[in-house]
């Protein structure tokens, strides 16, 4: 919100995301930044940061169907396997090129999405927690048991490299820059959907149960968010096959949904921005642990894996549990309030 | 400066570094390890990582000082997640330019079997493979073979001392859907019985969950249709769940285990050190058993020399069958290539051309023969067969061979 007496002064103002020249020439800066990072980071950075751009569009997602629409998703990870092995399938049996297989994957997804979209139109709450997270027993189940020429069962998919053109994303600088576009349209598209009618129904529906009477179609939005919701996942999990290469049940668990429900969390439920700051937090803390395990113990020989891995892990669910206690709307949250305060500064907020 | 003191610090100065040159004469050879000391194996990752530092330490005295050759181990933690594998590699290749990763398991696998092959890095699993990893021309190998392998040289065993070569074993095994490894298992025992019908009859799979509650009623459809043993090679969950269900029903049908779910543990998991008494763990290594074996004296060398605290357990023999077996190969690369020509390529070449033998392997290991059809060996491949009486492992049998197991 504006402190009074600033206002826009036309439409085009009003409905604008990038509102002043500062803050062109910052989201200008940190466009070039991101577009010069593998060149200024390390091996590992990059494929990082590769991680944490697949992750963002997932996480961006479930935002959609849970930190707007309300609707409770611990399903997520089983729409990304749909959509990597939607990918897979078409890259794999079909031979179709990747760039066709990407949003293939997330069709099949959407597709995925919006029959549990059907079930959150009539239950909710717990209940909705629970179907949603047969999704991922009933994502394995079909897998495993349907013919493996249909699916690979057990054996899975590998995948050949990306491919556009002359340009082969068989490194983790060129995969960099092919998640950062998916990620830019994504998020970007995020955004508009998000101030669309649809968006407005989606809070409406989430904030409100008089959302029905105002002439909003509850079950419908519902499904909707679950489609749209699913649809990033998929693409997400469609990005990620072309990362790993391989894809298999094993890698869209229960325990990847709860990651992600924890960085939405962090970053602050109803905010597409704080969907990526929970991604990138949580995805640093995870990285860092990692990092610093085995120097800790090259460093301190007293200190064996055991216990300094184990210790790092704890610290990382402290980070999670503190965010709870401490921030429950997140980090945006705390943001705004900074972002309000500096704007009415000196007068108290 | 005077002359006396001048040449006094010219020769302190030269014999510092004829001494640093001596020093960097040793080449040092970098394997990365993957480990899960913060994820679902945690509890059981000490003991594996002793075994593989304590050969590396055996090695660098023993070898590696007279063929000029440190062997460095850096070990990462993976959590056991795919994800984690996958954003630490470019690290580790980058940074530690390792010759050789010991790996831990399907995540992995899954993650770096693509790139293995184009960063030309072998990657070598100290527990039993998939038929999934079946491939030609792989670079994540396993030492030991499938499991469905490891299961079939059992029952032949079984047939031949239990029901005197007579009749078919009919066996059945309980296994879980929840991840394709465990799905696998049941696929490889198939693909076997199908093949050697005349060997084992597949009674049934029973698909349950990886911590099951009770399998009273499935137990009771096994025994009901006669079946001679019940494999599984899932975990000790399972085993306990299985054990119960007999007891319960006053059966008696052997179990065969693996080793990581051996009878040892699952005993403990039931709360009677001998529950599992006349049943079986088996695999293509070492057991933990309490014999006297070559293995077992390797073990003991290695705490009194070596400072390994491991215990004497199937997860401390997996880490040093998978560490004697890469330090074999370094060894043989470093012998065909030199010292300071060992890449990774290198060592991938060696471990396809060499075939190790138990002897070579301090009798952890078979033997140990890679070919380009099949990422595991097979020639070799000979599976121990141990028993529980009175508490205590025991080994039933050594050296049994493995048949042939059609790809599944």
């Amino acid at each position: 919100m504006d402190p009074s007496g600033i206002f826009s002064t036309s439409y085009a103002r009003d409905s604008a995301l990038v509102r002043t020249r500062a803050q062109w020439l910052a989201l200008a800066l940190f466009g070039a930044a991101l577009l010069l990072y593998p060149w200024l980071a390390s091996p590992r950075l990059v494929a990082v940061a590769n991680l944490m751009l697949v992750t963002s569009i997932v996480v961006v997602g479930l935002q959609i169907t849970t930190g707007y629409a309300g609707q409770i998703n611990l399903g997520q990870a089983a729409f990304m396997g749909v959509g990597a092995y939607g990918a897979s399938v078409v890259e794999v049996k079909f031979g179709l090129p990747f760039w066709v297989a990407v949003p293939v994957g997330g069709l099949l997804a959407a597709l995925a999405g919006w029959a549990f979209g059907l079930t959150a139109a009539r239950i909710k709450g717990f209940y909705l927690a629970l179907t949603t997270i047969a999704a991922q027993f009933l994502f394995v189940f079909v897998v495993l048991n349907l013919p493996s020429s249909w699916l690979g069962g057990v054996n899975g998919f590998s995948l050949e490299p990306a491919r556009l053109g002359p340009l082969v994303f068989d490194s983790d600088r060129a995969l960099y820059h092919l998640f950062l576009c998916s990620t830019a349209v994504m998020v970007f598209g995020a955004f508009g959907i998000l101030r669309s009618r649809h968006g407005r129904a989606f809070v409406a529906v989430r904030d409100d149960v008089a959302a029905g009477m105002m002439g909003i179609d509850v079950p419908g939005t519902k499904a909707r968010a679950f489609v749209l919701g699913a649809f990033y996942a998929g693409i997400g999990g469609a990005l990620w096959a072309y990362q790993i290469r391989f894809v298999s049940v094993d890698q869209f668990t229960l325990f990847n949904s709860i990651w992600f429900i924890a960085m939405m969390i962090v970053g602050g439920l109803g905010s597409i921005v704080g969907a990526l700051i929970g991604t990138v937090l949580i995805r640093i803390v995870q990285e860092g642990i990692t990092t610093l395990g085995p120097d800790l113990i090259e460093f301190i020989p007293a200190l064996s894996s055991d216990i300094v891995f184990a210790s790092m892990n704890v610290f990382l669910g402290l980070v999670i549990t503190g965010f709870l206690l401490l921030e429950p709307k997140g980090l945006m949250h705390r943001w705004n309030i900074f972002k309000a305060t500096y704007r009415l500064w000196p007068f108290p907020h | 400066m005077q002359r006396r003191p001048f040449l006094t610090c010219a020769t302190a100065v030269a014999c510092g570094l004829l001494l640093s040159t001596t020093a960097h004469a040793q080449t040092t050879i970098n394997v990365a390890g993957l480990a899960d000391f913060a994820g679902p194996y945690a509890n059981v990752m000490n003991d594996m990582q002793g075994g593989r530092l304590a050969v590396l330490d055996w090695w660098n005295k023993e070898f590696g000082e007279k063929l000029k050759v440190r062997i460095a181990m850096k070990t990462y933690d993976t959590r056991y997640d795919v994800a984690q594998t996958a954003s630490l590699w470019p690290g580790i290749k980058a940074e530690l330019k390792p010759a050789l990763v010991l790996g831990l398991g399907g995540p992995d696998a899954a993650a770096l079997q693509q790139r293995l092959p184009e960063d030309k890095v072998p990657m070598l699993f100290g527990t039993a493979a998939y038929g999934f990893g079946w491939k030609p021309g792989q670079w994540a190998l396993n030492i030991r073979p499938t499991y469905a392998h490891e299961a079939a040289g059992f029952l032949e065993w079984f047939r031949a001392t239990k029901l005197d070569g007579k009749r078919p074993v009919k066996v059945a095994i309980i296994t879980s859907e929840a991840t394709p490894a465990y799905a696998d298992m049941a696929k490889g025992l198939q693909s076997y019985t199908k093949a050697h019908p005349d060997k084992a009859t597949f009674v049934e799979a029973i698909w349950t969950e990886v911590q099951p509650a009770d399998l009273t009623l499935q137990v009771r459809r096994l025994a009901n249709a006669g079946t001679d043993v019940i494999v599984i090679q899932t975990n000790t969950a399972q085993a306990v769940a299985t054990k119960r269900a007999l007891q319960a029903l006053g059966k008696n049908i052997p179990i065969m285990l693996s080793l990581h779910n051996g009878v040892a543990g699952s005993s403990r998991a039931l709360g009677d050190a001998n529950g599992f008494a006349g049943d079986f763990e088996v695999g293509a290594i070492a057991d933990a058993s309490e014999d006297d074996t070559t293995a077992r004296k390797f073990y003991r060398m290695l705490q009194d020399k070596h400072g390994l605290k491991s215990s004497w357990n199937a997860m401390t023999m997996i880490g040093l069958g998978q560490s004697i077996v890469a330090v074999r190969a370094i060894e043989a690369a470093v012998k065909a290539k030199g010292a300071d020509k060992v890449t990774g390529e290198a060592v991938h070449a060696a471990l396809l051309a060499t075939p190790f033998t138990s002897a070579e392997l301090m009798g952890l290991l078979p033997g140990v023969d890679f070919s380009v059809d099949s990422p595991f060996p097979t020639g070799s491949a000979k599976v121990n067969v141990a028993t529980m009486k009175e508490g205590k492992v025991v080994r039933a049998a050594g050296d049994v061979a493995v048949p042939t197991v059609p790809k599944w």
